[in-house]
C-alpha cells in the first residue's frame, strides 16, 4: 500500500486536490453568493486533471513526461507571446522565457552542456544586449509600428501549411535508425561487460578504433554515418565527449568560429555609433 | 542482432516542438516591423534549429548535433551583436525602429507596401542623408602606372 502511495504520487496529489475543491464547492456556507469561488474550480480541475494524468502511470515513467510538457508548453507560449508582444521589452522577456524551456528540453535530450552554455549566451549577453537596446531606442509613448503588424494573414497561413507538411512528414516518413551505441553496449552486456571507464584511453582516432576492434567488431552500418563512430564507453552528452569532439573532428571548424567571432565583434565595434556623431 | 530501431515518439515530439519554435519565428520575422523584434524572431528560429540538432544527435548517439548547436551558437551571438549595432546605427538615422522606413534596399521590382499613418510621420526619402561609410583602408590598385610602363615598353 504505502509502496503503492509512493509510486503513485500524482495520483494521490490529484485526488487530495479534488476532494479540497469538491468540499469548498458544497453550497454550506450562508454568507457567500451563489457564484462558486474560482478557486474552489481551479482546485477542482487542477485535481482532476492530475488525477487522469497519473492513472496508471508510475513515478519513473510521469517525471520525463510532465518535464518535457512543461519545458514546451513554456518555450511554445513564450514564443507566441513573444511574437505578439505590444511592447519590445515585454517581447525581449518573453523570449528570455522560451530560450529558459529550451534549454530544460535540451536537459531531456541528454544535452546538460548546451544547457548550460545556452542559459550563459542567451540569458546573459544577448538578452541584456537587447533590453539595453530597447532602452537607447525607446520611443515616447507606444509607437505605431508596434501596434500593427504586416501580412499577417498570408504569413501565419504559409507558416501553418509548413508546420502541416513537416508534421506530415515526420509521422509517415519515420525511419529506422542506426543506433549503434545502443548495439554496442547490448553486446557489451550480453558478454559479460568488462566495465571501460578505468581503461586508459588515446587521444588519437584511430589507435582509439582499434582497441575498441578488439572487444567488439563493429558491425557495418546500414546507412552509413560519416561524421564520428559511436562510442559506447562515453555516454552522448557528455562533456568529454562532446570536447572530443570538438577539439579533434571539428578543430578547424572551432577556430574558424573564434575568427568569426573576433570579426564579429571588430565590425560591431565599427558599426555602432559613436558619442561624436551624436547622441542617439 | 538489429541495430535499426524506429524513432520513438519522444524524439519525434520533441521535433515537433522544434519546428513549432522555427515557424513562430518566421511569422513574427515576417510580420512584425519593429528591427528589435525581428532580430528577437530570427534567434527563435535559432533556437528551433538548435533543438533539433540535439535531438538528431540523441537520436544517432553521436557527438555531432551537439557540436554542431556550438556553432550554432557562435554564429548567433555573432548575429545578435552586429544585428544589434546596426539598429543602433539605424535608429540614430531617423529616430525610429520602423522596418518600412528602410523599403529603399528591397529589390525594385517588389510591390511596396499599403501605406498607412500609423508611422510617425518619417518619410523614407529622409533617411538616407547620413549612411555610415567605413574607413578607407589599403592601397589604392596602381592600374594607371601599369598601363603607362606597359606603353613605355
Amino acid at each position: 500500500m504505502s509502496l503503492w502511495i509512493q509510486q503513485h504520487p500524482l495520483t494521490i496529489i490529484g485526488l487530495i486536490l479534488w476532494a479540497l475543491g469538491l468540499t469548498m464547492l458544497m453550497p454550506n456556507r450562508s454568507g457567500t453568493s451563489g457564484r462558486p469561488s474560482p478557486i474552489a474550480l481551479g482546485l477542482t480541475a487542477i485535481g482532476l486533471l492530475s488525477f487522469l494524468a497519473g492513472f496508471g502511470r508510475t513515478e519513473a515513467a510521469l517525471v520525463p513526461e510532465l518535464l518535457f510538457w512543461i519545458f514546451s508548453a513554456g518555450a511554445l507560449a513564450g514564443g507566441v507571446l513573444m511574437i505578439t508582444a505590444r511592447n519590445p521589452v515585454y517581447g525581449a522577456l518573453w523570449f528570455a522565457l522560451t530560450t529558459l524551456c529550451t534549454c530544460g528540453l535540451f536537459l531531456t535530450q541528454s544535452a546538460p552542456f548546451l544547457a548550460a552554455a545556452t542559459v550563459i549566451v542567451y540569458a546573459g549577453a544577448v538578452i541584456v544586449t537587447f533590453l539595453f537596446v530597447i532602452m537607447l531606442a525607446r520611443q515616447s509613448g507606444s509607437a505605431g509600428y508596434d501596434q500593427k503588424s504586416q501580412n499577417a494573414v498570408i504569413a501565419c497561413l504559409c507558416a501553418f501549411l509548413l508546420i502541416g507538411a513537416i508534421t506530415k512528414t515526420l509521422q509517415t516518413k519515420a525511419v529506422n535508425i542506426s543506433r549503434p551505441t545502443l548495439a554496442a553496449a547490448e553486446t557489451k552486456a550480453q558478454t559479460g561487460g568488462v566495465t571501460t571507464s578505468e581503461q586508459p584511453r588515446s587521444n588519437t582516432l584511430s589507435l582509439e578504433l582499434s582497441a575498441d576492434a578488439g572487444q567488439a567488431p563493429p558491425e557495418p552500418d546500414p546507412v552509413p554515418n560519416y561524421l564520428s563512430k559511436a562510442d559506447a564507453t562515453t555516454p552522448v552528452g557528455s562533456l568529454r565527449g562532446l570536447g572530443r569532439s570538438l577539439f579533434s573532428d571539428y578543430l578547424f571548424a572551432v577556430e574558424l568560429a573564434g575568427t568569426l567571432l573576433l570579426v564579429a565583434s571588430i565590425g560591431a565595434i565599427a558599426i555602432a555609433p559613436r558619442r561624436e556623431e551624436g547622441a542617439l | 542482432m538489429n541495430p535499426d530501431t524506429p524513432m520513438n515518439p519522444e524524439e519525434l515530439r520533441t521535433l515537433m516542438v522544434a519546428a513549432g519554435l522555427f515557424v513562430l519565428g518566421a511569422i513574427g520575422f515576417v510580420t512584425r516591423r519593429n528591427l528589435i523584434l525581428l532580430v528577437l524572431s530570427a534567434e527563435l528560429m535559432l533556437h528551433g534549429v538548435s533543438l533539433s540538432l540535439v535531438t538528431f544527435g540523441r537520436m544517432h548517439q553521436t557527438a555531432e548535433g551537439q557540436a554542431f548547436t556550438i556553432f550554432v551558437l557562435t554564429v548567433a551571438a555573432c548575429e545578435a551583436g552586429l544585428a544589434l549595432s546596426l539598429v543602433l546605427s539605424l535608429y540614430r538615422q531617423v529616430h525610429s525602429l520602423d522596418v518600412r522606413l528602410w523599403t529603399e534596399l528591397r529589390e525594385p521590382d517588389v510591390q511596396q507596401p499599403p501605406a498607412d499613418d500609423s508611422g510617425s510621420g518619417i518619410s523614407p526619402d529622409s533617411a538616407y542623408t547620413g549612411i555610415p561609410k567605413l574607413t578607407p583602408a589599403g592601397i589604392a590598385p596602381r592600374s594607371v602606372p601599369s598601363e603607362t610602363t606597359s606603353t613605355k615598353a
